[in-house]
Protein backbone atom coordinates (compact mmCIF):
# COMPACT_ATOMS: atom_id res chain seq x y z
CA UNK A 1 0.00 0.00 0.00
CA UNK A 2 1.32 3.42 -0.85
CA UNK A 3 1.76 5.77 2.04
CA UNK A 4 3.17 9.12 2.84
CA UNK A 5 4.34 10.76 6.04
CA UNK A 6 2.02 12.44 8.48
CA UNK A 7 1.64 16.14 7.78
CA UNK A 8 2.15 17.09 11.38
CA UNK A 9 -1.17 18.89 11.78
CA UNK A 10 -4.20 17.65 13.64
CA UNK A 11 -3.09 14.22 12.52
CA UNK A 12 0.33 14.70 13.96
CA UNK A 13 2.27 11.94 15.59
CA UNK A 14 0.88 13.05 18.97
CA UNK A 15 -2.66 12.20 17.92
CA UNK A 16 -1.52 9.03 16.22
CA UNK A 17 0.36 7.97 19.35
CA UNK A 18 -2.61 8.82 21.59
CA UNK A 19 -4.91 6.68 19.45
CA UNK A 20 -2.47 3.77 19.37
CA UNK A 21 -2.00 3.94 23.12
CA UNK A 22 -5.74 4.13 23.86
CA UNK A 23 -6.46 1.21 21.53
CA UNK A 24 -3.75 -0.89 23.13
CA UNK A 25 -5.10 -0.18 26.63
CA UNK A 26 -8.67 -0.92 25.56
CA UNK A 27 -7.65 -4.26 24.13
CA UNK A 28 -5.75 -5.00 27.32
CA UNK A 29 -8.99 -4.62 29.25
CA UNK A 30 -9.14 -0.95 30.22
CA UNK A 31 -12.73 -0.18 29.26
CA UNK A 32 -12.55 3.59 29.60
CA UNK A 33 -9.76 3.69 27.01
CA UNK A 34 -12.36 3.08 24.30
CA UNK A 35 -14.06 6.36 25.26
CA UNK A 36 -10.69 8.07 24.91
CA UNK A 37 -10.13 6.52 21.51
CA UNK A 38 -13.62 7.60 20.38
CA UNK A 39 -13.03 11.18 21.54
CA UNK A 40 -9.59 11.33 19.92
CA UNK A 41 -10.45 9.84 16.56
CA UNK A 42 -14.07 10.86 15.88
CA UNK A 43 -13.16 14.38 14.67
CA UNK A 44 -10.57 12.89 12.31
CA UNK A 45 -13.13 10.42 10.96
CA UNK A 46 -15.54 13.30 10.49
CA UNK A 47 -13.22 15.06 8.06
CA UNK A 48 -12.30 11.83 6.32
CA UNK A 49 -15.98 11.08 5.76
CA UNK A 50 -17.01 14.61 4.83
CA UNK A 51 -14.25 14.63 2.23
CA UNK A 52 -16.16 11.88 0.42
CA UNK A 53 -18.96 14.35 -0.21
CA UNK A 54 -21.59 12.99 2.18
CA UNK A 55 -23.85 15.49 3.93
CA UNK A 56 -23.45 16.15 7.64
CA UNK A 57 -26.26 13.87 8.78
CA UNK A 58 -25.08 10.92 6.71
CA UNK A 59 -21.50 11.59 7.81
CA UNK A 60 -22.49 11.34 11.46
CA UNK A 61 -24.14 7.96 10.81
CA UNK A 62 -21.07 6.73 8.99
CA UNK A 63 -18.82 7.74 11.89
CA UNK A 64 -21.08 5.88 14.31
CA UNK A 65 -21.17 2.78 12.11
CA UNK A 66 -17.41 2.81 11.83
CA UNK A 67 -17.10 2.55 15.60
CA UNK A 68 -19.69 -0.24 15.74
CA UNK A 69 -17.62 -2.11 13.18
CA UNK A 70 -14.53 -1.68 15.30
CA UNK A 71 -16.21 -2.90 18.46
CA UNK A 72 -17.61 -5.93 16.65
CA UNK A 73 -14.36 -6.86 14.97
CA UNK A 74 -11.56 -5.43 17.09
CA UNK A 75 -9.69 -8.72 16.74
CA UNK A 76 -9.16 -7.94 13.08
CA UNK A 77 -6.86 -5.05 14.01
CA UNK A 78 -3.72 -7.08 14.44
CA UNK A 79 -1.36 -4.21 14.98
CA UNK A 80 -2.33 -1.44 17.44
CA UNK A 81 -0.20 0.98 15.46
CA UNK A 82 -2.50 0.42 12.51
CA UNK A 83 -5.61 1.58 14.37
CA UNK A 84 -5.83 5.08 12.86
CA UNK A 85 -5.50 3.73 9.37
CA UNK A 86 -7.95 0.92 10.10
CA UNK A 87 -10.55 3.41 11.35
CA UNK A 88 -10.08 5.91 8.54
CA UNK A 89 -10.18 3.20 5.89
CA UNK A 90 -13.28 1.60 7.41
CA UNK A 91 -14.95 5.03 7.58
CA UNK A 92 -14.09 5.83 4.00
CA UNK A 93 -15.31 2.47 2.73
CA UNK A 94 -18.58 2.83 4.65
CA UNK A 95 -18.97 6.38 3.29
CA UNK A 96 -18.33 5.11 -0.19
CA UNK A 97 -20.93 2.35 0.27
CA UNK A 98 -23.50 4.87 1.55
CA UNK A 99 -22.82 7.37 -1.21
CA UNK A 100 -23.20 4.62 -3.81
CA UNK A 101 -26.55 3.63 -2.37
CA UNK A 102 -27.91 7.18 -2.49
CA UNK A 103 -26.21 7.86 -5.84
CA UNK A 104 -24.83 11.30 -5.65
CA UNK A 105 -22.20 10.89 -8.32
CA UNK A 106 -20.63 13.81 -10.04
CA UNK A 107 -20.07 12.88 -13.67
CA UNK A 108 -18.35 16.13 -14.64
CA UNK A 109 -14.63 15.61 -14.98
CA UNK A 110 -12.32 17.82 -13.01
CA UNK A 111 -10.51 18.86 -16.15
CA UNK A 112 -13.76 20.44 -17.33
CA UNK A 113 -14.47 22.01 -13.98
CA UNK A 114 -10.91 23.11 -13.70
CA UNK A 115 -11.25 25.99 -16.11
CA UNK A 116 -14.75 26.99 -15.10
CA UNK A 117 -14.89 26.65 -11.37
CA UNK A 118 -15.96 29.99 -9.97
CA UNK A 119 -14.77 31.26 -6.64
CA UNK A 120 -17.27 29.61 -4.36
CA UNK A 121 -19.44 31.76 -2.21
CA UNK A 122 -21.27 29.81 0.42
CA UNK A 123 -22.36 30.29 4.01
CA UNK A 124 -19.13 28.56 4.90
CA UNK A 125 -17.06 31.36 3.42
CA UNK A 126 -18.72 33.83 5.77
CA UNK A 127 -17.27 31.93 8.67
CA UNK A 128 -13.80 32.78 7.56
CA UNK A 129 -12.82 36.00 9.21
CA UNK A 130 -9.13 35.49 9.67
CA UNK A 131 -7.27 37.02 6.69
CA UNK A 132 -4.86 34.18 6.21
CA UNK A 133 -7.68 31.65 6.34
CA UNK A 134 -9.77 33.71 3.94
CA UNK A 135 -6.88 33.67 1.46
CA UNK A 136 -6.45 29.95 1.88
CA UNK A 137 -10.17 29.33 1.44
CA UNK A 138 -10.21 31.36 -1.75
CA UNK A 139 -7.14 29.58 -3.08
CA UNK A 140 -8.56 26.19 -2.19
CA UNK A 141 -11.91 27.04 -3.78
CA UNK A 142 -10.18 27.68 -7.08
CA UNK A 143 -8.82 24.12 -7.15
CA UNK A 144 -10.76 21.28 -8.79
CA UNK A 145 -13.16 19.63 -6.38
CA UNK A 146 -11.20 16.39 -6.51
CA UNK A 147 -8.13 18.31 -5.34
CA UNK A 148 -10.07 19.88 -2.50
CA UNK A 149 -11.30 16.49 -1.35
CA UNK A 150 -7.92 14.81 -1.65
CA UNK A 151 -6.19 17.60 0.26
CA UNK A 152 -8.80 17.44 3.00
CA UNK A 153 -8.19 13.71 3.34
CA UNK A 154 -4.40 13.88 3.44
CA UNK A 155 -4.50 16.90 5.75
CA UNK A 156 -6.58 15.01 8.29
CA UNK A 157 -5.40 11.46 7.95
CA UNK A 158 -1.91 10.48 9.01
CA UNK A 159 -1.15 7.64 6.62
CA UNK A 160 -4.07 7.06 4.30
CA UNK A 161 -4.62 3.78 2.57
CA UNK A 162 -4.38 4.90 -1.04
CA UNK A 163 -6.54 2.11 -2.42
CA UNK A 164 -9.59 3.26 -0.43
CA UNK A 165 -8.81 6.89 -1.27
CA UNK A 166 -8.71 5.88 -4.92
CA UNK A 167 -12.16 4.25 -4.64
CA UNK A 168 -13.60 7.31 -2.91
CA UNK A 169 -12.26 9.75 -5.46
CA UNK A 170 -12.86 7.34 -8.33
CA UNK A 171 -9.28 7.58 -9.48
CA UNK A 172 -6.69 4.92 -10.32
CA UNK A 173 -4.62 4.12 -7.24
CA UNK A 174 -1.40 4.96 -9.05
CA UNK A 175 -2.52 8.52 -9.65
CA UNK A 176 -3.21 9.43 -6.01
CA UNK A 177 0.42 10.27 -5.22
CA UNK A 178 1.01 12.39 -8.35
CA UNK A 179 -2.40 14.08 -7.92
CA UNK A 180 -1.59 14.93 -4.31
CA UNK A 181 1.66 16.49 -5.52
CA UNK A 182 -0.11 18.41 -8.30
CA UNK A 183 -2.87 19.65 -5.98
CA UNK A 184 -0.39 20.91 -3.39
CA UNK A 185 1.60 22.68 -6.12
CA UNK A 186 -1.58 24.27 -7.46
CA UNK A 187 -2.57 25.40 -4.01
CA UNK A 188 0.89 26.84 -3.44
CA UNK A 189 0.68 28.68 -6.76
CA UNK A 190 -2.81 30.02 -5.97
CA UNK A 191 -1.56 31.31 -2.67
CA UNK A 192 1.32 33.06 -4.38
CA UNK A 193 3.53 32.89 -1.33
CA UNK A 194 0.91 34.38 0.98
CA UNK A 195 1.00 31.52 3.50
CA UNK B 1 9.30 31.98 1.84
CA UNK B 2 7.41 29.17 0.16
CA UNK B 3 5.19 27.03 2.34
CA UNK B 4 6.18 23.38 2.62
CA UNK B 5 3.71 20.59 1.93
CA UNK B 6 3.32 20.05 5.64
CA UNK B 7 2.66 23.77 6.25
CA UNK B 8 -0.05 23.70 3.61
CA UNK B 9 -1.66 20.54 4.94
CA UNK B 10 -1.67 21.83 8.50
CA UNK B 11 -3.34 25.02 7.27
CA UNK B 12 -5.87 23.04 5.20
CA UNK B 13 -6.71 20.82 8.17
CA UNK B 14 -7.22 23.91 10.35
CA UNK B 15 -9.38 25.57 7.71
CA UNK B 16 -11.73 22.59 7.48
CA UNK B 17 -11.84 22.33 11.24
CA UNK B 18 -13.17 25.91 11.24
CA UNK B 19 -15.43 25.71 8.21
CA UNK B 20 -16.98 22.32 8.72
CA UNK B 21 -16.32 21.26 12.28
CA UNK B 22 -17.44 17.92 13.59
CA UNK B 23 -20.68 18.25 15.60
CA UNK B 24 -19.85 19.08 19.22
CA UNK B 25 -21.65 15.95 20.40
CA UNK B 26 -20.21 13.61 17.77
CA UNK B 27 -18.20 11.52 20.21
CA UNK B 28 -21.05 11.45 22.75
CA UNK B 29 -23.39 10.22 20.04
CA UNK B 30 -20.94 7.46 19.17
CA UNK B 31 -20.62 6.39 22.80
CA UNK B 32 -24.40 6.36 23.25
CA UNK B 33 -24.75 4.28 20.10
CA UNK B 34 -22.12 1.81 21.29
CA UNK B 35 -23.94 1.51 24.59
CA UNK B 36 -27.22 0.78 22.81
CA UNK B 37 -25.50 -1.75 20.60
CA UNK B 38 -24.27 -3.52 23.69
CA UNK B 39 -27.74 -3.43 25.16
CA UNK B 40 -29.35 -5.10 22.19
CA UNK B 41 -27.98 -8.44 23.28
CA UNK B 42 -29.91 -10.89 25.46
CA UNK B 43 -30.41 -9.66 28.98
CA UNK B 44 -31.10 -11.73 32.01
CA UNK B 45 -33.76 -10.09 34.13
CA UNK B 46 -32.85 -10.13 37.81
CA UNK B 47 -35.44 -10.48 40.55
CA UNK B 48 -35.85 -8.22 43.56
CA UNK B 49 -35.28 -10.42 46.60
CA UNK B 50 -35.05 -7.90 49.40
CA UNK B 51 -35.71 -4.26 50.18
CA UNK B 52 -34.67 -2.52 53.41
CA UNK B 53 -35.48 1.11 54.28
CA UNK B 54 -33.34 2.79 56.90
CA UNK B 55 -33.96 6.25 58.26
CA UNK B 56 -31.16 7.86 60.24
CA UNK B 57 -30.96 11.21 62.03
CA UNK B 58 -28.09 13.21 63.46
CA UNK B 59 -29.14 14.47 66.84
CA UNK B 60 -27.48 17.18 68.85
CA UNK B 61 -26.47 19.23 65.85
CA UNK B 62 -27.74 22.81 65.55
CA UNK B 63 -29.67 21.81 62.49
CA UNK B 64 -30.68 18.17 62.69
CA UNK B 65 -30.38 16.30 59.43
CA UNK B 66 -31.96 13.09 58.49
CA UNK B 67 -31.13 10.74 55.72
CA UNK B 68 -32.88 7.83 54.19
CA UNK B 69 -31.20 4.81 52.69
CA UNK B 70 -32.96 2.20 50.65
CA UNK B 71 -31.07 -1.03 50.17
CA UNK B 72 -32.18 -3.34 47.37
CA UNK B 73 -30.96 -6.77 46.53
CA UNK B 74 -31.47 -8.33 43.15
CA UNK B 75 -30.58 -11.86 42.19
CA UNK B 76 -30.19 -13.83 39.00
CA UNK B 77 -28.91 -17.29 38.18
CA UNK B 78 -25.26 -16.49 38.84
CA UNK B 79 -25.02 -12.91 40.08
CA UNK B 80 -26.44 -10.78 42.82
CA UNK B 81 -26.57 -7.00 42.73
CA UNK B 82 -26.85 -4.91 45.89
CA UNK B 83 -27.95 -1.33 45.44
CA UNK B 84 -28.05 1.47 47.99
CA UNK B 85 -29.92 4.68 47.32
CA UNK B 86 -29.05 7.36 49.78
CA UNK B 87 -31.24 10.48 50.20
CA UNK B 88 -30.59 13.44 52.47
CA UNK B 89 -33.05 16.17 53.49
CA UNK B 90 -31.34 18.73 51.33
CA UNK B 91 -32.37 16.74 48.29
CA UNK B 92 -29.01 15.16 47.51
CA UNK B 93 -29.03 11.60 46.23
CA UNK B 94 -26.38 9.00 45.75
CA UNK B 95 -26.58 5.52 44.36
CA UNK B 96 -23.93 2.90 44.82
CA UNK B 97 -23.79 -0.84 44.65
CA UNK B 98 -21.90 -4.08 44.36
CA UNK B 99 -21.96 -6.99 42.03
CA UNK B 100 -21.35 -10.38 43.62
CA UNK B 101 -19.22 -12.19 42.60
CA UNK B 102 -17.09 -9.19 41.69
CA UNK B 103 -16.59 -8.62 37.99
CA UNK B 104 -15.56 -5.52 36.03
CA UNK B 105 -18.71 -4.18 34.42
CA UNK B 106 -20.12 -1.23 32.62
CA UNK B 107 -23.22 -0.14 34.51
CA UNK B 108 -26.00 1.97 33.03
CA UNK B 109 -28.74 3.75 34.95
CA UNK B 110 -31.78 4.97 33.06
CA UNK B 111 -35.56 5.11 32.79
CA UNK B 112 -37.15 1.65 32.35
CA UNK B 113 -38.49 2.28 28.85
CA UNK B 114 -35.37 3.98 27.58
CA UNK B 115 -34.49 1.97 24.53
CA UNK B 116 -32.49 4.67 22.82
CA UNK B 117 -29.88 4.90 25.51
CA UNK B 118 -29.47 8.66 25.26
CA UNK B 119 -30.69 9.39 28.75
CA UNK B 120 -28.70 6.69 30.44
CA UNK B 121 -25.95 7.47 32.86
CA UNK B 122 -23.02 5.14 32.94
CA UNK B 123 -20.37 4.05 35.41
CA UNK B 124 -17.83 1.29 35.69
CA UNK B 125 -17.85 -1.41 38.32
CA UNK B 126 -14.27 -1.95 39.40
CA UNK B 127 -12.51 -5.24 40.05
CA UNK B 128 -14.19 -5.43 43.43
CA UNK B 129 -17.54 -5.16 41.70
CA UNK B 130 -18.30 -1.74 43.20
CA UNK B 131 -19.96 1.04 41.24
CA UNK B 132 -21.32 4.46 42.07
CA UNK B 133 -23.52 7.17 40.63
CA UNK B 134 -22.78 10.29 42.72
CA UNK B 135 -25.68 12.25 41.17
CA UNK B 136 -28.18 9.69 39.88
CA UNK B 137 -31.30 10.54 37.92
CA UNK B 138 -34.55 10.56 39.91
CA UNK B 139 -37.75 8.62 39.39
CA UNK B 140 -38.32 5.13 38.15
CA UNK B 141 -35.14 3.55 36.87
CA UNK B 142 -33.36 0.31 36.24
CA UNK B 143 -29.76 -0.76 36.06
CA UNK B 144 -28.23 -2.53 33.08
CA UNK B 145 -25.05 -4.39 33.91
CA UNK B 146 -22.76 -5.35 31.12
CA UNK B 147 -19.84 -7.62 32.04
CA UNK B 148 -16.64 -6.55 30.36
CA UNK B 149 -15.77 -9.82 28.72
CA UNK B 150 -12.27 -10.05 27.51
CA UNK B 151 -10.48 -12.39 25.24
CA UNK B 152 -10.08 -15.70 27.01
CA UNK B 153 -12.70 -14.96 29.65
CA UNK B 154 -15.77 -17.06 30.06
CA UNK B 155 -18.56 -15.12 28.33
CA UNK B 156 -20.91 -13.71 30.95
CA UNK B 157 -24.26 -12.52 29.57
CA UNK B 158 -25.45 -9.05 30.60
CA UNK B 159 -28.27 -8.57 33.07
CA UNK B 160 -30.81 -5.94 34.00
CA UNK B 161 -32.73 -5.15 37.19
CA UNK B 162 -36.48 -4.71 37.30
CA UNK B 163 -37.58 -1.06 37.65
CA UNK B 164 -37.11 0.58 41.05
CA UNK B 165 -37.53 4.08 42.41
CA UNK B 166 -34.52 6.37 42.85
Amino acid sequence: MATHGAPGGPTSSALYDAATDAFRRWRAGEDAALDELVRTMSPVLWHVVRATGLDREAAEDVVQNTWLTLVRSAESVRDAQAITRWLCTAARREAWRVSKSVTRTRPVEDEVLDARLPVQTSPESEVVTNDEKALLWEALSRLPERCQRLLRIVAWEPRPDYSSVADTLEMPIGSIGPTRRRCLDKLRAELGGSL
Amino acid sequence: MTATDDDLLVAVAGLYADLDPAPADLAEGVLARLAVEDLETEWELLTLVERVDTRAGTRGAAKPETSNTVALEFAGTTYRVLVRIHHTDDGARRLDGWVIPALPMRVFLGPPGDTLGHTRQSAYADRDGRFEFPAPMSGEARLWLLPQNRHGDRIVPPFVTPPFLV
